[in-house]
């Protein structure tokens, strides 16, 4: 019987440790609580409370404990949060209030307080809220009183304007705590954390667009850490023109701003407007060289040179500007200065060897920047050094600086040395496509599935107008079709289409291998139709389509892990209106010019059809040879595939495939 | 001994390899190291070049090493520079040790983005892009700390963890010292366990703590009894307590309760000024009533020491702001009317005399006497009180207006006229630095110190305060000294004055505690040679050891268990087969001689208040100059210079 007993304790015990998940941690943090091992009582209690996150209260315990070892901000967060799990309790309510109180967070203390002592806790509860309430009120409303006199005494009182706006925040007088932000700072400009603690102010009283302004100009200012704290209340996104220039009218004198507000313009093609800019910082602040090199730059490239060469001279003659500064300068001034007067020195040779060892250690070492200020005094000292133009350009295309690195490489074609310009051409020949306003792409993709026996083949062609939007027109030609077809019977999975699409459409740039497209055009089949219809159909489809690659890629200098992943999806009219679905992934190793790897690829539709619904997984390699022209690659895979919806799928639920196939592409 | 100190692995040496030193000598030498081989060795120029094989080797067999920016060694262990990323503008980062803590660059600095090693720990990242900047990474017995860029020219502007970051890597720094004071708010640990606190500031180095008495200047039952406990557990772990008197600011109950006696602001406002509701001392009740309320709080509690802080009048601003210049009550101004024959009234804006710069001097200097007058009145009457309690301890606590000569006509600050004062009296004067030099270097202690060398001759009488606080100031990287700056504050000012103390215990932030008692450490010289250990110190030193030593060829008494406790001066450590019969386990006095007798052992201390004294087992007796005092594992010896002969049981009674 007493073994009976013993076993159905065991099993009322077993049965509580499975229904509590965090038993075993909480018996723990109380035997260690008792044993006054702080340390590891909360330790114990973090892990139940991760274990059962809803629980009020071992948040509670967690907080008592923390506060024996005088963690009071940590136990006043997770007063905070047994707090949220459990709203009705006004204890603990309380509790979080006295902690935020005594951490210095006494505007939400002082908000707890007013809630609990007037809602329907008991009356000793709310008698305790309304004594604790008062306890931080009066002395808030006192002083306000106080500072209030003191300012309608002295208005220029710069210490009484901002007692008064920290105690009207403590308050929760956001409105007047922005007055009197705003006049302190006035008083002040220089305390720049006043204009960010405006920006706050001015969000909580909803005007957000001048909360905005005062944030974005204490976030461009000469205090750091005000600049981090406004940076970290902005918005994610860069901040817009007309953003700049109200944050600009609230602060005029913020050179930083309007110096960055001239180089988004710049970025934008708005080259009058950015000079406007620079003009106004040359006239703010003459001494801020950095404006005063581009404001020469532009005005050089409006031909005004002779009215630019004394800025330049300006700079020049300026000792404390940065050395790359002063490089730039004088390429500007195309040398003829910078290099007599290295004539004129005797050690310029040695100058130019020491400057070229330098480029060459730099560049090796991957110091880009350095790299690029040796090399260009290398080119100053002997402008016809073609291979030192070759890693200019280079050099300038690692550090993205892609314009000016096409500038070297297209000098750098002229080398007599055939390896050095056929480099120079190749490299030219890459990059200039971004910079043309029409870029055509071409890529294709035909394959052999072993499943079908059948080759299939994508491919498209598609031209596309550059521009300075978020959009891009373009237009395009795609081919979708296979070997073995005679009639127009698509291949439904693999959506062979046996017909040319010709389109227009928009497309997104590429924002973190996301982009956006859509286009309408006419599907014009190369076979006769089934239904003896018109060879052509409207044909409308668009999509999303992310990319994302870790690792060592195929033909990586050192061998190592690869990660890809394709994320698509597609809508196509002419499959009955469908949206598509599809993730591919591989993961893998390259080694040189080979990748072994695993698949696993999913597609899903909307229209839940079965030829649409499948995961396939499996081996696979990709490989390539040097004499293969470049971004051209062959791959085999096998991979194994089961049909997630087996509703109307005539074949097995389950398949084999061997696929061998190229891929091609080329940007012109 | 010297092999169980080094088994422990405590650190006490670093040396450089290379031609760039940079700033790491002052950061490894804030936390108590000393330059010598072995311990942790800074790769810098051209070392990180040489053979990064015997790099690695080294690291496997026991070094840390400390690598900063690249360089081939910096490749082989694995932190390799990402040459597909842009250089990455730094600002801002985040520290694993405190990761909310803000902490700011003054300048933006490009970093190359670096790939790491798999098993790397990442102490510090990018505050927006995420990118390491410092890590660590164990190597067989070694390990190696690896900086993205250099710690900077002062060594605390970018990093402020690196201390933090070593012992985290297994180099935590040996040696330590306990004589440190801490300014105490209960208000911020009214629900601690007071025991457990205790213990925590012992081993963070604490000797006294000085207590807020403010807040129990009236009795009431509850608060009365937590500070009972709080003495007690302070006692306990041989803390002195002091009580901590913010005169003119007497209570906030005595505020609230008389009106009448309210200090007055030069606008006419009643002067609650911050956190302080100043009363009018000059007022003959009010200071009646305030010198019994100081008696009752003596007579209340079981006080080791006083300290009368920050007594003289308001603000930082001085004349410049009427709104917060005291003093200005009406005995003030009739005091200074009947002698000068205006109003000081008239100087300020409206005023007759406004603008008036010489009859501001003239109010000035008057007003710069009053705080002398008024904290000569205290300290007498600090004295009477001590008539009863002579074991009590006296700290003034004034505001340096050496280094920062504005505080005199600010807030009438005079230290010049105090100082001879200590030709009277028996008190430590304890300088705190003007909130308007706090954003200044840790070279500013060694600096004040010099500016005090004239004034007295009693230098073992001065402490310093450093202020551990948020700074109004553009201070970088954090806006309150932590980390390498805080021990670099500590650590120099350890040197420069006989006394250092941390306003307060509440605002050393977590990461600092461990290593508090390291950075005030100031040791001169350590040498490990086989099983000896040399150390020179000009201050006491702790040094950790497993077993019992001898200390110059001698049995030595003072070890705790984990530590030996050592006087100033030179010694020679060897570890010995046993202790002493009866042992010295913790004590809060200065050391000065310390002799293991037959059966016992005599030592000579020096002490500014009550010292406390405890022996791993009951001693038979205890004698203090010659006399027998009452026995027990912990006593309280006299204030002052004294000589102490403590006596061992016989072997059976100790059985």
């Amino acid at each position: 019987m007493r073994a009976v007993g013993f076993a159905f304790l065991c099993a009322v015990s077993l049965a509580a440790q499975t229904a509590d998940p965090a038993y075993a941690f909480l018996s723990k943090a109380y035997e260690r609580a008792r044993a006054l091992d702080y340390e590891a009582a909360i330790e114990g209690f973090g892990k139940a409370a991760e274990t059962s996150p809803l629980r009020a209260d071992i948040r509670k315990n967690l907080a008592y404990t923390l506060l024996k070892v005088g963690e009071t901000e940590a136990a006043r967060d997770q007063f905070a949060e047994a707090m949220r799990l459990d709203p009705s309790d006004r204890h603990v309510a309380l509790e979080f209030a006295f902690l935020a109180n005594e951490t210095g967070q006494q505007r939400v203390a002082r908000l707890v307080f007013d809630r609990v002592r007037t809602s329907n806790a008991d009356a000793q509860v709310r008698a305790t809220a309304e004594q604790a309430f008062q306890n931080v009120d009066r002395p808030l409303a006192e002083g306000i009183t106080r500072w209030q006199q003191a300012v309608a005494g002295d208005p220029s009182n710069f210490s009484a304007q901002e007692e008064l706006s920290r105690l009207a925040e403590r308050r929760n007088d956001w409105a007047l705590a922005a007055l009197h932000f705003e006049a302190a700072w006035r008083i002040r400009p220089a305390e720049r954390h006043l204009l960010y603690d405006l920006g706050r102010a001015w969000s909580e009283i909803g005007r957000a667009e001048a909360s905005l302004s005062a944030l974005l100009a204490a976030s461009r200012g000469a205090e750091p850490r005000t600049a981090e704290a406004a940076r970290s209340l902005l918005p994610d996104r860069y901040p817009y023109v007309y953003e700049f220039r109200a944050a600009i009218a609230l602060d005029p004198p913020n050179i930083e701003l309007r110096r960055e507000l001239a180089y988004l313009l710049l970025e934008m093609g708005e080259r009058q407007q950015a000079e406007s800019e620079f003009s106004q910082i040359a006239k703010d602040a003459p001494q801020d060289m950095l404006s005063l090199v581009q404001l020469a730059f532009l005005m050089m490239k409006r031909g005004e040179i002779a009215a630019a060469r004394p800025l330049l001279d300006k700079v020049l003659a300026n000792g404390g500007v940065d050395e790359e500064l002063l490089d730039r300068v004088r390429s500007a001034l195309q040398m003829p200065k910078a290099l007599r007067r290295r004539e004129e020195e005797p050690k310029q040779k040695d100058a130019a060897v020491e400057a070229r060892e330098l480029a060459e250690k730099s560049y090796q070492a991957g110091y880009l920047k350095d790299a690029l200020k040796y090399l260009t005094i290398v080119h100053e000292s002997d402008p016809l050094d073609y291979p030192v133009m070759l890693k200019l350009g280079h050099a300038s295309n690692m550090l993205k600086l892609d314009r000016e690195a096409m500038d070297w490489f297209k000098m750098a074609r002229y080398s007599p040395d055939p390896s050095v310009a056929g480099e120079a051409h190749r490299a030219y020949r890459n990059l200039e496509p971004q910079f043309q306003r029409f870029r055509t792409t071409t890529w294709m993709m035909p394959f052999y599935s072993s499943r079908w026996r059948n080759g299939f083949t994508y491919g498209q062609v598609k031209t596309e107008i550059k521009a300075q939007r978020s959009v891009r027109p373009y237009l395009s030609m795609r081919f979708v079709g296979d070997a073995r077809g005679s009639t127009n019977q698509p291949y439904a999975q693999y959506l062979s289409e046996t017909a040319f699409i010709l389109g227009a459409g928009i497309a997104t740039p590429v924002y973190k291998g996301l982009m956006g497209w859509a286009e309408a055009g006419a599907a014009i089949s190369y076979l006769k139709r089934a239904d003896q219809t018109g060879r052509a159909r409207p044909d409308t489809r668009g999509g999303f389509s992310y990319s994302h690659a870790r690792g060592h890629f195929l033909g990586a200098e050192r061998p190592g892990l690869f990660y890809e992943n394709h994320e698509d999806g597609v809508f196509v009219s002419r499959f009955n209106n469908t949206l598509l679905f599809y993730t591919q992934n591989k993961i893998g190793y390259s080694r040189g010019s080979a990748q072994f790897y695993w698949n696993a690829n999913l597609t899903t539709d909307a229209k839940r059809r079965y030829w649409a619904n499948f995961i396939e997984t499996g081996p696979g390699m990709r490989f390539r040879w040097a004499s293969l022209p470049p971004a051209m690659a062959i791959s085999l895979d096998l991979v194994r595939g089961f049909y997630t919806i087996n509703e109307g799928n005539p074949r097995r639920p389950n398949y084999f495939d061997v696929r061998a196939g190229l891929w091609y592409a080329f940007t012109r | 001994m010297a092999a169980s100190t080094l088994e422990a692995a405590p650190v006490f040496h670093y040396q450089i390899a290379g031609d760039r030193a940079g700033a790491w000598p002052r950061i490894l030498s804030s936390a108590g190291l000393v330059r010598g081989a072995g311990g942790v060795t800074v790769v810098t120029g051209s070392a990180g070049a040489q053979d990064s094989d015997a790099w690695v080797a080294r690291a496997k067999a026991g070094a840390v090493l400390i690598l900063d920016g690249d360089s081939p060694a910096a490749e082989t262990f694995g932190f390799v520079p990402d040459r597909m990323r842009r250089h990455l503008p730094v600002r801002s980062i985040v520290d694993s040790h405190n990761p909310k803590l803000s902490i700011v660059w003054e300048r933006t600095v490009e970093v190359p983005a670096h790939k790491l090693p798999d098993k790397a720990i990442v102490f510090a990242r990018e505050r927006w892009d995420g990118a390491p900047l410092m890590a660590g990474l164990k190597q067989g017995a070694g390990a190696v700390l690896w900086l993205a860029v250099s710690p900077g020219e002062k060594g605390h502007e970018r990093f402020p963890y690196v201390m933090q970051a070593l012992a985290d890597l297994g180099a935590r720094p040996g040696l330590q010292s306990r004589e440190l004071w801490a300014f105490f708010d209960a208000s911020y640990r009214s629900r601690v366990d007071l025991d457990y606190f205790a213990a925590r500031w012992r081993r963070s180095g604490i000797a006294a703590l000085h207590v807020a008495a403010w807040h129990f200047f009236e009795a009431d039952p509850q608060k009365d009894e937590y500070l009972k406990k709080l003495i007690e557990a302070c006692h306990r772990q041989a803390i002195q307590v002091y009580a901590w008197l913010e005169f003119p600011h007497v209570s906030e109950r005595f505020w609230n309760e008389h009106p009448e006696w309210r200090e007055k602001t030069a606008i006419g406002q009643d002067a609650h000024l911050d956190w302080r509701r100043l009363m009018n001392l000059r007022e003959p009740d009010c200071a009646r009533e305030v010198t019994a309320g100081t008696a009752r709080l003596f007579e209340r509690f079981d006080w080791d020491g006083i300290n009368l802080a920050e007594l003289y009048f308001e603000s930082l601003e001085g004349m410049a702001n009427p709104a917060r210049f005291t003093p200005m009550n009406d005995v003030t101004r009739r005091e200074f009317s009947a002698a000068h024959g205006f109003d000081p009234k008239a100087l300020f804006p409206g005023g007759a005399r406004a603008g008036d710069a010489a009859a501001q001097r003239i109010f000035l200097d008057w007003r710069a006497g009053l705080t002398q007058r008024l904290q000569e009145d205290w300290i007498a009457e600090m004295e009477r009180i001590r008539t009863r309690r002579p074991y009590l301890g006296l700290v003034l606590t004034h505001v340096d207006d050496r280094y920062d000569t504005r505080m005199r006509d600010l807030i009438g600050a005079d230290a010049g006229r105090v100082l001879p004062l200590l030709a009277k009296h028996d008190f430590t004067f304890l300088i705190e630095d003007p909130a308007t030099i706090w954003h200044l270097g840790p070279e500013r202690y060694p600096e004040i110190a010099r500016r005090y060398e004239p004034l007295t001759k009693r230098a073992d009488k001065l402490a310093i305060d450093i202020n551990i606080v948020e700074r109004y100031q553009d201070v970088y990287p954090t806006k309150q000294q932590t980390g390498t700056e805080l021990f670099q504050l500590v650590n120099l000012a350890s040197r420069a004055f006989a006394r250092v103390a941390l306003y307060f215990e509440n605002s050393i932030l977590n990461p600092d505690v461990p290593l508090l008692a390291a950075s005030a450490a100031a040791p001169d010289r350590v040498e490990i040679s086989g099983r000896r250990v040399v150390v020179e110190s000009a201050r006491s030193l702790g040094v950790p050891s497993a077993n019992p030593v001898s200390v110059n060829g001698k049995a030595w008494p003072f070890w705790d268990g984990a530590t030996v406790w050592l006087p100033a001066g030179a010694h020679v450590l060897e570890p010995v087969a046993a202790p002493t019969a009866v042992r010295l386990v913790d004590f809060n006095g200065r050391l000065r001689t310390l002799e293991a007798l037959g059966n016992g052992f005599e030592f000579s201390y020096v002490s500014d208040a009550r010292a406390w004294a405890s022996f791993d087992v009951l001693p038979a007796r205890v004698e203090v100059d010659e006399q027998p005092v009452s026995v027990s594992l912990r006593v309280s010896l006299p204030r002052g210079q004294h000589l102490v002969r403590v006596m061992a049981q016989t072997k059976a009674k100790a059985d």
